[in-house]
């Protein structure tokens, strides 16, 4: 009897314990996710594989883009957020494949596809000691624009890897609620 | 000798009792899976809640020249379904080209392409709606329908997944059916709400 009852205990006992693990400890994806590396404009991040700094940020209401001989307008619901930043390979060649703009609500908003004929569009190459730079297009809400955050990694999914999450600050917003500097167009051209 | 008989037909009693309650709720399941569920009919012009997308069924027609930049050969016909779409989830997604279904009659799947600047299947945007176009080809020979009825697929979400633990979208199903009046060509109005 009293080896039946000790049995039982020990069952729940070890139910209970697998439980405070299961809600208690961080899970696989949270293990395995990318290791951040944090600053904010005109900081130079040391990644892994790459160094980054954000020139500036611009907005623009309209795009215009050369895309396959044409001269294309490319028109937003929202607002587009165009990111200049400068690159360098660390020690040995690689690449720069993926950019996310995080808005402060937690919406997350990958480089646009829209423009991914443009000049300086991800993914780009490295090679050590050979300035590189990438110009990152956005197609964002304009809620999202303000205390956003650009992460910018090697590889699309990259767990375990480094990953540069760049603060870009408050933006002021205009009377039309679009963010402070909106310009009409901006001309996504070969040199950036 | 008795004595083991009797526990031997004891222990085939039990695991007998286990497998037919085993058989019953599995049977029961498949019974309930089975049942016809009466199929929902979505208005045209009405907003559809799919889980991942907010959708509205805009306007349908058949075209017989290449439309938003997809060719056309001479006597090749397609059908145009258009769609306001929203993506609500908090990812730049793609995940599209299975909520509307064509239900027969064409191609099976369409391209898919953004009105807007005419892109091959961009990923849209979290909170900004836009206006999509499914292009299913038609097969030599057909003419098109009166009306165009279309399968409206919605997804769950599941906040860990049984393999990788991740969130995501799955279990696909369809949440109802869309039948679209077709349209002579690209002038075809919008369904009103």
């Amino acid at each position: 009897m009293m080896r039946r009852i000790a049995n039982i205990a020990v069952l729940l006992v070890a139910a209970l314990l697998c439980y405070g693990m299961q809600t208690t400890k961080p899970h696989y994806a949270d293990l395995t996710a990318p290791i951040p590396v944090y600053g904010k404009i005109q900081d130079t991040l040391r990644t892994r594989t790459f160094d980054i700094a954000v020139d500036k940020v611009a907005f623009a209401r309209t795009l215009k883009l050369n895309r396959f001989g044409q001269q294309k307008l490319l028109t937003s619901g929202g607002v587009w957020a165009i990111v200049t930043a400068k690159l360098n390979a660390r020690d040995r060649s690689t690449m720069v494949a993926a950019a996310t703009w995080q808005g402060p609500d937690g919406l997350n908003y990958r480089a646009s596809e829209r423009v991914s004929l443009a000049a300086g569009a991800l993914p780009v190459a490295l090679d050590p000691g050979v300035a590189g730079k990438t110009r990152l297009v956005f197609e964002v809400l304009p809620s999202q624009v303000t205390g956003a955050t650009l992460s910018v990694s090697g590889k699309l999914a990259g767990p375990l890897d480094s990953e540069a999450r760049i603060a870009l600050g408050s933006v002021a917003v205009q009377a039309d609620g679009l963010p402070e500097g909106t310009i009409e167009t901006y001309e996504l051209g070969e040199t950036f | 000798m008795f004595g083991s008989a009797r526990s031997k037909l004891k222990a085939w009693i039990v695991g007998g009792m286990g497998t037919v309650a085993a058989l019953a709720v599995g049977g029961a399941l498949g019974v309930f899976d089975a049942l016809e569920k009466p199929v929902v009919l979505l208005e045209p012009g009405q907003p559809v809640e799919t889980g991942p997308w907010e959708v509205r069924p805009l306007r349908a027609y058949a075209v017989e020249k290449g439309v938003y930049g997809l060719p056309l050969k001479a006597g090749e016909k397609a059908l145009v379904f258009e769609a306001e779409m929203t993506n609500r989830t908090a990812l730049s997604s793609k995940n599209y080209f299975t909520t509307f279904q064509s239900t027969g009659g064409t191609d099976d799947k369409p391209y898919v392409v953004l009105v807007r600047d005419s892109s091959m299947a961009p990923a849209l945007q979290p909170g900004l709606p836009e206006r999509m176009a499914y292009v299913w080809g038609l097969p030599a020979g057909a003419t098109p329908p009166d009306r165009f009825v279309l399968a409206v697929n919605g997804q769950i979400y599941k906040r860990r997944d049984n393999l990788y633990g991740v969130p995501g979208w799955y279990n696909e199903h369809v949440i109802g059916t869309v039948a679209m009046p077709v349209g002579a060509g690209p002038d075809t109005p919008d369904a009103k709400p």
